[in-house]
């Protein structure tokens, strides 16, 4: 039925399955937009958030799937930018189209989420008029959007790949033109993109009146905006990867080659055994240095169901023992650990991103204040799983009508 | 341009409240509410989704009875005066909340702010409060509502100001009368109601003032003094267990 | 497609959207559901707040002449001091309740019916009820009744002097504490008026179960006293006694925690080891104080005096220890301090001071207060001097006739008390068991019975049993829900009324509260109503209520201080609790007129304290034996004459009932006649109310052994009812002992009030003192466990 949109030489599954696929995602997104909405119209109450817990389950959702997206432009930039200087890294290209998409609907899909984060969504274009330079906020603002726009500039070209959309002339020379310009824009956005992930680690290092969340740094920026930075391009190509992965299993095809997998868990590896041990030093001279000078120790960080197996959990699972897995070339190997490693490593930095926002304001800073805990509500839950849905729907689209994986066609003749 | 990042003046305007003398009645707190045209709900008991300026927080020495004691601390927004910046006044995005370098006063606009709530996060005092709702009031009481103070709207965030429209007035009629306004002198409504006279208010840097006086008392202190927020908000207490909850300690 | 792109693009070269983005901003700033308070010129009223006794000075902020916007102290006047309490500043949301009554209402179905609440003209109300009342001044005109809590207002006296002319005897205030004192103090001084005490002036405050700071009536005067005790230099010293670690416990200096209703006891204890130690103004008590030595009385008989009785074993420091829960030599430590401190005070109250005390309690605490000299003309210790207002004389005293075949309902009964006092709780037993004559009407003035009078049900019984109930209440309040009429009067701030006295304030008070605005609503102050209802009854009803309107009244009674020559108006800030007994004060007004003139414009008239006098007393000195509690009865025991511990049992047996139940107040909830207003309900602590569950207060240790932890929801059971309520696990509680605080539970008003826990008075038991039979509370058997 829509065979002339699907590209050539590829298989894809039957319209009525893949109908039915969408529309599940789509009633997904509806609840969530409808549960968004209903923020919007009746006001914030609605949500789990309260004076004590400003930020909640959208911020670190939004934290977390920016930093999962990062994917984009970090493989960008390692496919775009350095792989004339090492030539290894030119196998990326097997599925750079695929984290374009990842970036794609992660920075898009977060952007949606933000809206309903503010009080006044009206308001929210005050952050380019009034900006406050001082702000991590308005970093934030000016990169999340500068960057939205890159990536859809970069998505743009994929679109018009499609089979019949190519058909016409003007629209397919302009595919082609933006192709040639991709490399400035990948370079671009990786800037961008380097920058807005740690202006969003600083958004929590800068509150130096929070010491669970202040870390001193270098020039203005916090040791958290290093850290993110680091973080992020630590997971996000092992989550475009796992993704790949996942749709491989999902379609029982073979998309890229094996070796890309072990490219980039090769990288990772490196990556996350370089920040894993940042963040263990960071850990130390947060814990033994700045907050015996605030009157806590290390325990005081931790309680309840924000107890010390946060801490464990987050570096030591989720953090050295993927790092451990990943630089070591058996380990890689193992499809097992190989995909293990991945999942670790992006749950040890969701779990990173939600730990420096939730229970890092959970904490009573007052001596006499007492512990909170934030449940979120559903007006919470349903836009953040409408995002994962949408996320999946453009994903599924676009690997149903757009040639994302160039070795698709031979991997499965 | 000083050392502190902002252009000096002589005038820092604070609070010495004396935990001694204040019996937690609330008068204070009640008295900002009509000054301020603060909104309340049929229930008020959800705390964290309350919105109060002046918060009187319970303390208590934590022993067993007959040991145990209470007292009372009543929490205005402190109007840090922390190098550079106040730790809220440093992370809003659109500049609705900045410190006014001329009195030391931290304003918040309303209508400039988008309710991202991040000074909410930043505050470690928890001073600040979020318009969860529209805020609405019996027909009856809009008539009660104070035309000096703007009522918020959803959406944004609100705390105490010192009663700055009080100072607002008192500097425009010292102008008016011919004298210095940079002297003029006001009590914001909660200095005014307390029945014990426990608050007292004016300008930490005019050294004859009964507030600068008091600031520099053997029994004063600050809440959260390492962490080098520098609130402008003094307390007064003779009593160990109080003053060791001010800040946290390692003992 | 390309159109679409196209337009997409070409709309966004176009001003267009950024128009909208900034209209839609701006339009957020400016939402027409967001109330613009109107602006104006905006003027300070000075007036003097009746919603309590305080009798504090207040000024009100109105912008352009119509429209309150904040209650302030008046810097001006003596007993705040420009101060003002949570509830002052909350008045307002009383002036523009949305539950305030609009209009006369009379009930057309069932009681209790909101829906079935008819509008009717003010005539067709007065109508309607000077009929009611000419039928029943034809019966019997005992069958009329009323309940108030005024007291401290002329409208006390106008309310006596209506029914008294109208012939009923049946006038009744909800109880207080004053009138306890004032029994004592007409015991031992034979003044009728309330003692009074200089706190201000004390070097050493003994407070035996006084909320001094726990909202107490007066809270202004307490605040303000407590500001001079804790001055920098010498600051004095409190010892606060009572069960519970209190507000006032916390900041005292010392805290004693004894078992609940055992601080006579402990006075006795400490006036044992004062007597038995010579450590007592003996020259005093020597020369002004009769039956502390043995006594012979009117037949010859020979009795103990107080002396004998105080000094024996039965209040040695080890037997006190045992009754109050004390450590025999803190007992000791105590008694030592307060004997030999100069200016050493005992002052005592129960709790908020809104019910009154046990009769022989009060004498101790007099007794004590006797032993430390505090009872001379210059002592700390004083009767409230009398306001010389003009007094209400009806013309033809009817009731005489009528009252000695119908005594009032709570005297008719065959056995009652030796020194009847404001028996509110015997008149409401005598309607619920068959009265010796029905009340055809229960008139409900600024009182709200139903809800704040403990042990509620026996109002709600007596009401089922009554065929009017009318109510003049400005609120809808759960009286007002019962009644058949609401005849509602003027808010507080809207009408003319007057302060007399401040309450336990030595010095002499007056003042004028006149109204800040004009009445909202379609309300008739209730004196004018009275004065309305006596012209239409005509006769000696209305020849003794002549006046038109109640300015001319509070005229009338303010030119019996001009006449009288006393005391002076105070218009600028002093220092009143630096004026002493027999100070001079010269009056400052010319006549009547002009001092009524000053007086409603705010100011407040004083004069300096009296002292105490015992020239009324049949020995002419301060009688600590009390002889008129024997009369008529052939006393066999001496003790009854003299001040001692004598706890009332409440009923139930220890064993069902391990527990006891005592209700608290807290400065944060208004429990009394008003209900708490939504800017204090900001103030309610989560520990006292969470959504609509209120807490119960006990000890951790009470709590462990009964298998509850925090936040449990528990049922508590007392020998009077049972409610729902979570648990609040804390060591302010003492042992054994359940706190429920007060003035929660109300089932009228709206939702800002309704319904938010429990109401206390209805699990509280009430116990009719032997003595001046009015009820008196102090703790009630209970059980609890958990649901």
């Amino acid at each position: 039925m829509d065979r002339i949109l699907i590209p050539d030489g590829v298989k894809r599954c039957s319209f009525p399955i893949f109908s039915l696929w969408i529309l599940v995602l789509l009633g997904v997104i509806g609840w969530g937009v409808a549960a968004g909405a209903a923020v919007l119209i009746k006001a914030m109450n609605l949500t789990g958030l309260n004076d004590w817990f400003g930020f909640g389950a959208y911020i670190t959702a939004d934290l977390a799937i920016i930093a999962l997206g990062a994917g984009a432009f970090f493989s960008g930039f390692l496919y775009y930018g350095l792989s004339k200087f090492f030539p290894a890294l030119k196998e990326l290209g097997k599925i750079i189209n695929l984290a374009v998409v990842v970036g794609f609907v992660c920075y898009t899909g977060a952007l949606a989420v933000l809206l309903l984060e503010i009080g006044q969504p009206l308001r929210g274009w005050f952050g380019y008029w009034h900006a406050n330079v001082h702000s991590m906020l308005t970093e934030v603002i000016f990169c999340i959007t500068c960057y939205a726009i890159v990536l859809v500039i970069e998505y743009v070209p994929l679109i018009l790949e499609n089979r019949k959309v190519s058909e016409s002339k003007p629209l397919s020379l302009l595919g082609h033109s933006m192709h040639d310009v991709m490399a400035i824009f990948a370079l671009t956005g990786t800037f961008l993109s380097f920058f807005h992930q740690g202006s969003l680690g600083g958004v929590a290092g800068v509150c130096f009146a929070r010491p669970y969340a202040f870390r001193e740094g270098l020039f203005i920026w916090p040791w958290t905006f290093f850290l993110f930075i680091l973080s992020a391009i630590s997971s996000g190509p092992a989550f475009t990867a796992l993704i790949c992965k996942a749709m491989e299993t999902v379609t029982r095809k073979k998309l890229v080659d094996r070796t890309v997998y072990e490219l980039i868990g090769k990288i990772e590896g490196g990556l996350l055994s370089f920040y894993i041990i940042l963040k263990i030093a960071d850990t130390a001279n947060w814990a033994f240095n700045m907050s015996p000078r605030f009157g806590l120790k290390l325990t005081d960080y931790y309680w309840g169901p924000y107890g010390i197996w946060l801490l464990v959990a987050e570096v030591g699972i989720c953090g050295v023992l993927p790092a451990l897995i990943l630089i070591s070339p058996k380990g890689r190997k193992s499809s097992f650990l190989l995909f293990g490693a991945f999942l670790l490593d992006i749950i040890g930095v969701s779990l990173n991103r939600f730990v420096m926002t939730i229970p890092a304001i959970a904490q009573p800073v007052m001596p006499f204040d007492q512990w909170k805990i934030y449940i979120p509500s559903i007006y919470e839950v349903a836009p953040v799983l409408a995002m994962l849905a949408y996320c999946m729907l453009i994903i599924s689209l676009s690997y149903r009508y757009m040639p994302l994986f160039p070795r698709e066609t031979e991997l499965n003749r | 341009m000083s050392e502190k990042g902002h252009a000096q003046s002589n005038i820092r305007l604070g609070m010495v409240i004396d935990l001694d003398k204040c019996t937690g009645c609330g008068a204070c707190s009640t008295a900002c509410q009509a000054e301020n045209n603060i909104s309340y709900r049929p229930d008020e008991s959800q705390k964290l989704r309350s919105i109060t300026w002046m918060n009187i927080y319970q303390l208590d020495n934590k022993k067993a009875y007959p040991d145990f004691k209470i007292a009372f601390l009543p929490r205005p927004c402190m109007h840090c005066d922390a190098d550079h910046h106040s730790p809220c006044t440093f992370v809003c995005p659109v500049n609705a909340t900045t410190r006014d370098e001329n009195n030391g006063l931290v304003t918040h606009i309303y209508p400039r702010c988008i309710g991202c709530r991040y000074c909410m996060v930043a505050c470690p005092y928890h001073a600040r409060s979020f318009n969860w709702w529209d805020p609405t009031w019996p027909k009856q009481m809009e008539s009660m509502l104070s035309p000096e103070v703007s009522p918020r709207m959803r959406g944004v965030v609100e705390k105490c100001t010192f009663c700055h429209h009080r100072y607002n007035k008192a500097r425009a009629k010292a102008s008016v009368d011919g004298t210095d306004p940079n002297k003029a002198i006001y009590t914001p409504a909660c200095a005014d109601a307390c029945p014990t006279k426990a608050i007292t208010f004016g300008n930490l840097l005019d050294e004859k003032s009964e507030v600068a006086k008091l600031s520099k008392d053997p029994r004063a202190f600050r809440i959260l003094e390492k962490l080098k927020t520098k609130p402008k908000v003094y307390y007064l207490s003779k009593q160990d267990w109080i003053r060791n909850l001010a800040d946290n300690s390692l003992t | 497609m390309q159109f679409a792109a196209g337009a997409v693009g070409g709309t966004l070269l176009t001003p267009l959207p950024w128009k909208l983005a900034d209209d839609s901003a701006v339009w957020s700033q400016n939402w027409s559901w967001r109330p613009s308070p109107e602006r104006g010129e905006i003027t300070k009223v000075p007036s003097v707040c009746t919603l309590c006794a305080g009798g504090c000075g207040i000024q009100a902020r109105i912008v352009n002449g119509h429209r309150a916007i904040l209650i302030e102290g008046n810097p001006a006047n003596p007993v705040n001091e420009g101060s003002v309490c949570a509830l002052a500043t909350s008045a307002l949301q009383f002036l523009y309740a949305p539950y305030r009554v609009a209009q006369p209402l009379k009930q057309t179905k069932k009681r209790g019916d909101k829906t079935g609440f008819q509008a009717i003209s003010w005539e067709q109300a007065q109508t309607e009820l000077s009929k009611k009342l000419e039928e029943i001044r034809v019966e019997g005109p005992q069958s009329l009744a009323c309940i108030t809590s005024s007291r401290r207002s002329s409208m006390d006296d106008l309310w006596a002097q209506f029914l008294t002319a109208f012939g009923s005897p049946n006038l009744f205030k909800m109880p207080s504490q004053c009138d306890s004192s004032r029994t004592a103090a007409q015991l031992t001084t034979g003044n009728a008026s309330p003692f009074a005490f200089d706190l201000e002036n004390a070097g050493y405050v003994l407070s035996f179960g006084a909320s001094l700071l726990d909202g107490c009536a007066a809270s202004s005067r307490a605040s303000g006293a407590l500001r001079r005790w804790k001055k920098d230099r010498y600051p004095v010293k409190i010892v606060q006694v009572e069960s519970r670690c209190s507000i006032t416990a916390s900041k005292a200096d010392t805290f004693l925690p004894i078992n609940p209703g055992t601080e006579a006891a402990l006075a006795m204890g400490i006036a044992h080891l004062m007597v038995n130690g010579a450590n007592y103004d003996a020259y005093f008590v020597k020369n002004n104080v009769f039956g502390f030595e043995d006594w012979t009385d009117a037949n010859g008989k020979k009795r103990q005096g107080f002396k004998n009785l105080v000094a024996s074993s039965a209040y040695s420091p080890e037997q006190v220890a045992k009754i109050t829960g004390l450590e025999a030599a803190k007992i000791r430590e105590v008694a030592k301090e307060f004997a030999s401190q100069p200016k050493a005070l005992a002052v005592w109250g129960t709790g908020r001071a809104d019910i009154s005390n046990n009769t022989y309690h009060e004498l101790v605490f007099v007794a004590l207060n006797a032993l430390k000299g505090n009872l001379k003309p210059s002592g700390l210790i004083a009767v409230a001097p009398k306001v010389p207002l003009s007094d209400l004389l009806p013309q033809k005293d009817i009731l005489s006739e009528n009252a000695s075949q119908h005594p009032r309902l709570d005297l008719a009964k065959a056995q009652s008390c030796p020194c009847p006092q404001n028996g509110l709780y015997g008149f409401l037993d005598a309607i619920a068991s068959g009265p010796k004559y029905p009340i055809k009407l229960l008139m409900v003035h600024e009182a709200n019975p139903a809800h704040c009078l403990p042990e509620n049900k026996l109002f709600m019984t007596a009401a089922e049993k009554v065929a009017t109930l009318v109510s003049f209440s400005s609120y809808m309040d759960d009286t007002a829900l019962l009644s058949d009429y609401i005849l509602p009067n003027h808010m507080a701030l809207e009408r003319f009324d007057d302060v007399i006295g401040v309450p336990g304030a030595p010095y002499g008070y007056y003042a004028v509260s006149s109204p800040i605005l004009k009445p909202l609503l379609d309300t008739k102050h209730t004196g004018e109503v009275l004065m309305k209802l006596a012209s239409t009854l005509g006769g000696t009803v209305a020849s003794s209520i002549p006046w038109k309107s109640y300015e001319d009244f509070l005229k009338f009674r303010v030119e019996g201080i001009a006449k009288a020559k006393t005391g002076a108006i105070i218009d600028k800030p002093i220092d009143i609790s630096s004026i002493k007994a027999g100070d001079p004060v010269t009056p400052n007004y010319s006549d009547g007129a002009d001092l009524f003139k000053k007086l409603k414009a705010g100011t407040c008239w004083h004069d300096a304290p009296t002292g105490v006098t015992f020239d009324k007393t049949s020995s002419g000195k301060l009688e600590l034996a009390c002889q008129s509690i024997g009369k008529g009865t052939q006393a066999t025991d001496d003790v009854i004459y003299l001040p001692h511990f004598s706890p009332l049992k409440p009923s139930g047996s220890e064993s069902e009932w391990p527990l006891l139940l005592v209700g608290y107040s807290i400065p944060q909830v208004s429990c009394g006649y008003l209900a708490n207003p939504p800017f204090m309900n900001k103030l309610v602590p989560d520990s006292v109310l969470m959504g609509n569950e209120l807490f119960v207060d006990l000890n951790p240790q009470t709590a462990a052994s009964l298998g509850i932890t925090q936040g449990d929801l528990v049922m508590v059971k007392t020998t009077q009812g049972e409610a729902s309520a979570k648990a609040n696990v804390t060591p302010a509680a003492r042992p054994g002992v359940l706190y429920i605080p007060r003035g929660m539970g109300h089932k009228a008003y709206d939702e800002y009030i309704e319904n938010k826990g429990v109401n206390a008075c209805n699990l509280m038991e009430v116990q009719l003192d032997p003595v001046s039979g009015m009820g008196t509370v102090w703790a009630t058997r209970a059980q609890l466990r958990r649901v």
